[in-house]
């Protein structure tokens, strides 16, 4: 094969705030290059994993190699990093970014720049890439091509007189896209003599191959049989395997300077894997290794345990191998009184969570129970000393608590001006200091407001697109800790304190918090042959108490003959659903329940 | 196998009208269509009946659709099985009986009859697609009693959509008043596959439905009825001893289209579908073979549904176990209690979940 020309060779990410049209681009960049037939091709290509299809969102970046014959006569490569867009993932983006020389910025031209526009943009800067803004959706009746123009040029600060204006969805223009990566996005910079220097941005577990890692060669090159050093992690294997994706995965002889691909080297132990790490060559290795990444801090935790206490290992299991796709995940062991051993996974934030689940589940067939989501609050004891608890459970005794901080963030909000008022009434309920009002243009502004972090998953996000009628998009970062007046609540079920269902609530909500819970935990509670108490407390005052009537008919009437095996198949169906239960004392509490601490106020009527 | 099969149960797959919340194998009534369902039957019958039964079951659909020269024919074809029958019953609609139809009845020994009644509202009988008015059941039923059929069932539905506690009430003062000796009791069930159940119509709320149920069990009781299974009524002596055979778990045969039956560890369902079963030979849709725990529960299963229970020591020999033992999760459930060597569950409404402990992980 011929040896990669790298002035012809260009890698770069799309960037783009959620549902602006970045998996669609990728679609029909996929499709003008040829890379994909129209026989297979679908929607959402390089979301590979279900959920994203599902959910019509990309959660994992995705790389693939295409080759584009431009208009100056010449054929060049690409290497395209597909990335998510929702806040949760910006640790996926700026992963794939370092992997990058430079970035195509999607805005869609009906809604202007957003909250996550702004953010990725920053990360794509942070890494030093030629950015290309890209305005999309032109062909919306609302589209306003000259206002979004002006908006990314005052806001951003960045030129737009060559931006493709395009539909992605219609194709239209797509080629100017392409025509701009070759003429404004640069080639990569490294050289394939120069000692191996190969970044990892991306791995998984391959049952028969081992982990199968994602590379960005920055400097020389890799092939079956050289032996390869982790520089992080200080281990050797040998090279089984490379190749890139295409977007299948295509096995080659080498990959050198420029290319983004692959690297099978039967690596067992997933331990060694680590996401930013470098990759040399053990007898001729680099110098110094790449600056790898900022580990990210979670945000937001649970806990997760098996329904069945016997999979305990199984998770443990799916959860390494699933860090190994995921590094933003974090989990250690626990145990709960109420629900058996388990483990505390840290995420980047609510969706994050959402997703991880629905892997765990789906990709590792395990049934789940997820506590409510908690940040980590930072005590201080009367005897001085720290403690981190990032599980409401383990808050200790009120008694011996000098005070309670919680995490703040700095929220950006960008809002249509008609939903301005409704969004500070919002954000003022949720406890938000605001801090500063932005134009925009003369429709939009940019809220910034200070408000605890616990607000902003409980319910803030949810509310913020109900009363903006969706308009309204959201950024925000961690500022530091704050004092506030914090309370735990517990939750009993039949006389008994359930402790995964305990939560951290601050004390001017906690009536109206416990209100609505026992309402929702009457409805998700299944009757069982008794009458069922249900309690808020705090301490030993309760705040809000319900009752669930005993069940009083079950029995399905008519049974005969004909009726058995339409009697046991009912049977057996209740019974995998008490199998999704967990028995707490004499009460089956099923897995939605543990969510229910998350019902909104509202939903007590 | 080779031990004698009690009991026989023969569907007639024809209804002259569909009821709304029937989702049974059955087709509207078509002379040809029966002709070729005969033919097949009899064969079926031939190739399977081996024994003298004690009890024989036809049900449907609706039996009495055939044209009485019909009948005659699907009768004939059973009578060598019927020497040592002791309870032999057909099901009717009110609206198809006749003198005629009896006379055949009684000329191949049927002694028990069972009536679709469902609701004495004639309302609510429209709404449920049933042709038949209330005065048809009482004609039907008088017409029965002078011929000397006086071992009668009458069906009753409840918690049918638009009915309320006063039209019940009616219904069962009605139904009273019809001085029949047997009565079964349907909730409503809203089938997908039913009319009903395309409509998009939904069940009553719970906890009228229980109101219902437990209504009619107080009615019924004060007015001399025993609630001796789940769903059924009888006056002292009149339990229907085919369905007994079904609770106590026996064998039994079940012929033609959509027929299930049991016999030793194999429990089959035969297909619904017309064509393959007249074009075939015995097609089914179900055909398990039963382990002895899936034997065991569902002994446990149909059993406890009656008030006489489970006879534990038979249980233990027929099934080589140890019935406290082995269920001691469903023993210890506030519902189930022993009784002179019987096991029984003491709260039918809530059966079901009792059966719930009984089910190994």
């Amino acid at each position: 094969m011929k040896n990669l020309d790298r002035n012809r060779t260009r890698n770069f990410s799309i960037i783009a705030h959620i549902d602006h049209g970045k998996s669609t681009l990728a679609d029909r960049i996929l499709e003008l290059t040829e890379t994909v037939s129209k026989r297979e091709m679908q929607d959402q290509i390089l979301d590979s994993l279900d959920l994203e299809r599902e959910r019509g969102i990309t959660i994992k970046l995705n790389v693939v190699q295409l080759k584009y014959h431009a208009k100056d006569g010449q054929d060049y490569i690409f290497h395209l990093i597909d990335t998510p867009g929702h806040v949760d993932f910006s640790y996926e983006v700026s992963r794939s970014l370092a992997a990058c020389d430079g970035a195509i910025l999607v805005v869609d031209a009906s809604q202007g720049i957003e909250a996550q526009t702004l953010a990725n943009t920053y990360l794509a800067l942070d890494n030093d890439l030629e950015i290309l803004p890209v305005i999309n959706k032109i062909d919306l009746p609302s589209a306003d091509i000259e206002r979004t123009k002006k908006e990314i040029e005052d806001v951003i600060g960045l030129d737009c007189s060559y931006a493709p204006c395009i539909s992605a969805k219609t194709g239209l223009n797509v080629e100017d896209v392409l025509e701009g990566i070759v003429k404004y996005l640069p080639a990569p910079k490294g050289e394939a003599s120069d000692p191996l220097k190969a970044l990892v941005f991306d791995s998984y577990y391959d049952s028969y191959r081992g982990v199968v890692v994602f590379v960005c060669i920055k400097d020389g090159s890799v092939k079956v049989g050289d032996h390869i050093l982790f520089m992080q992690s200080n281990k050797e294997y040998e090279v089984t395997e490379v190749g890139v994706k295409t977007p299948g995965e295509m096995k080659k002889d080498r990959l050198e300077a420029g290319e983004v691909g692959y690297i099978c080297a039967s690596i067992k132990s997933i331990q060694d894997i680590h996401i930013g790490d470098t990759i040399t060559l053990k007898d001729d290795p680099c110098k110094e290794a790449l600056p790898g990444y900022r580990k990210m801090n979670p945000m937001v935790y649970c806990g997760m345990y098996p329904t069945d206490n016997n999979k305990y290992n199984d998770l443990r299991d799916a959860l390494e191998k699933l860090q190994l796709n995921d590094s933003s995940l974090t989990f250690e062991p626990e145990s709960s009184k109420a629900l058996g051993f388990g483990f505390r996974l840290g995420f980047l934030g609510l969706l994050h969570m959402e997703v991880v689940q629905e892997r765990l589940e789906r990709e590792y067939n395990l049934n789940l129970i997820a506590t409510a989501p908690s940040v980590i609050y930072k005590v201080t004891m009367t005897d001085g000393s720290v403690r981190y608890i990032d599980n409401p459970s383990m808050m200790p005794e009120a008694n011996v608590i000098e005070m309670i901080e919680e995490p703040y963030v700095k929220a950006s909000i960008m809002v249509p001006n008609e939903y301005i008022g409704p969004i500070m009434q919002l954000s003022q309920d949720k406890r938000g200091i605001y801090k500063d009002m932005a134009y925009l243009d003369e429709n939009r502004n940019q809220l910034i407001y200070e408000m605890p972090l616990s607000e902003i998953i409980f319910e803030y996000f949810d509310k913020l697109k109900s009363v903006s009628r969706g308009y309204a998009s959201l950024d925000y970062e961690l500022i530091g800790y704050r004092r506030s007046n914090l309370v735990k609540m517990d939750i009993l079920i039949n006389g008994e304190v359930i402790d995964a269902l305990s939560i951290i609530v601050h004390r001017d909500f906690a009536y109206n918090r416990g209100q609505a819970i026992t309402v929702k935990l009457k409805e998700i509670l299944p009757k069982q042959q008794f009458e069922i108490p249900i309690q808020a407390a705090i301490g030993n005052k309760v705040l809000a108490r319900t009752n669930i009537k005993s069940l009083r008919k079950d029995v399905l009437a008519k049974c005969y003959g004909g009726d058995i095996s339409r009697k046991k198949k009912l049977l057996e169906k209740q019974r995998e659903g008490k199998k999704r239960m967990k028995a707490v004392g004499s009460v089956e509490i099923p897995q939605e329940a543990f969510m229910a601490v998350l019902a909104l106020d509202d939903d007590k009527n | 196998m080779t031990t004698r099969i009690k009991h026989l149960y023969i569907h007639v797959p024809f209804c002259n009208t569909i009821c709304f919340y029937c989702d049974f194998a059955h087709r509207v009534y078509d002379f040809s269509l029966a002709e070729k369902w005969l033919e097949r039957l009899k064969k079926e019958i031939n190739d399977n009946c081996k024994d003298q039964y004690e009890t024989i079951y036809i049900g449907g659909g609706t039996p009495s659709c055939l044209s009485d020269e019909q009948l005659e024919r699907l009768l004939n074809m059973i009578d060598p099985y019927t020497e040592e029958v002791k309870e032999y019953t057909i099901e009717v609609n009110p609206e198809s009986l006749d003198q005629d139809k009896i006379d055949i009845f009684k000329k191949h020994h049927i002694n028990r009859i069972s009536i679709g009644v469902q609701s004495s509202d004639d309302e609510i009988l429209r709404s449920l697609n049933r042709r038949h008015s209330f005065s048809d059941v009482k004609k039907g039923i008088e017409l029965l009693k002078k011929n000397g059929l006086d071992n009668i069932s009458v069906d009753l539905m409840y918690s049918l959509p638009g009915q309320d506690m006063d039209i019940l009430r009616r219904t069962v003062e009605d139904i009273l008043e019809l001085d029949v000796p047997h009565i079964s009791l349907y909730s409503l069930t809203i089938e997908e596959n039913s009319v009903f159940g395309k409509r998009g119509i939904s069940n009553l709320d719970e906890d009228i439905e229980a109101d219902m149920y437990e209504y009619i069990d107080k009615t019924l009781r004060e007015n001399g009825y025993i609630h001796y299974e789940v769903s059924n009524f009888c006056k002292d002596g009149y339990e229907s001893r085919h369905n007994m055979g079904y609770w106590l778990y026996d064998d039994f045969l079940g012929l033609s289209i959509g027929a299930s039956g049991k016999i030793g560890n194999n429990r089959y369902t035969n297909t619904r579908d017309f064509n393959r079963y007249l074009n075939n030979e015995y097609i089914r849709d179900e055909d398990l073979e039963l382990s002895l725990e899936d034997q065991k529960f569902e002994n446990i299963m149909m059993s406890l549904r009656t008030i006489y229970g489970l006879d534990i020591e038979e249980f233990n020999r027929k099934y080589d176990c140890d019935l406290e033992k082995e269920y001691s999760k469903g023993l210890n459930n506030r519902y189930i209690k022993i009784e002179n060597g019987y096991l029984i569950c003491s709260n039918f409404e809530l059966l079901n979940n009792v059966l719930l402990d009984f089910m190994k992980d």
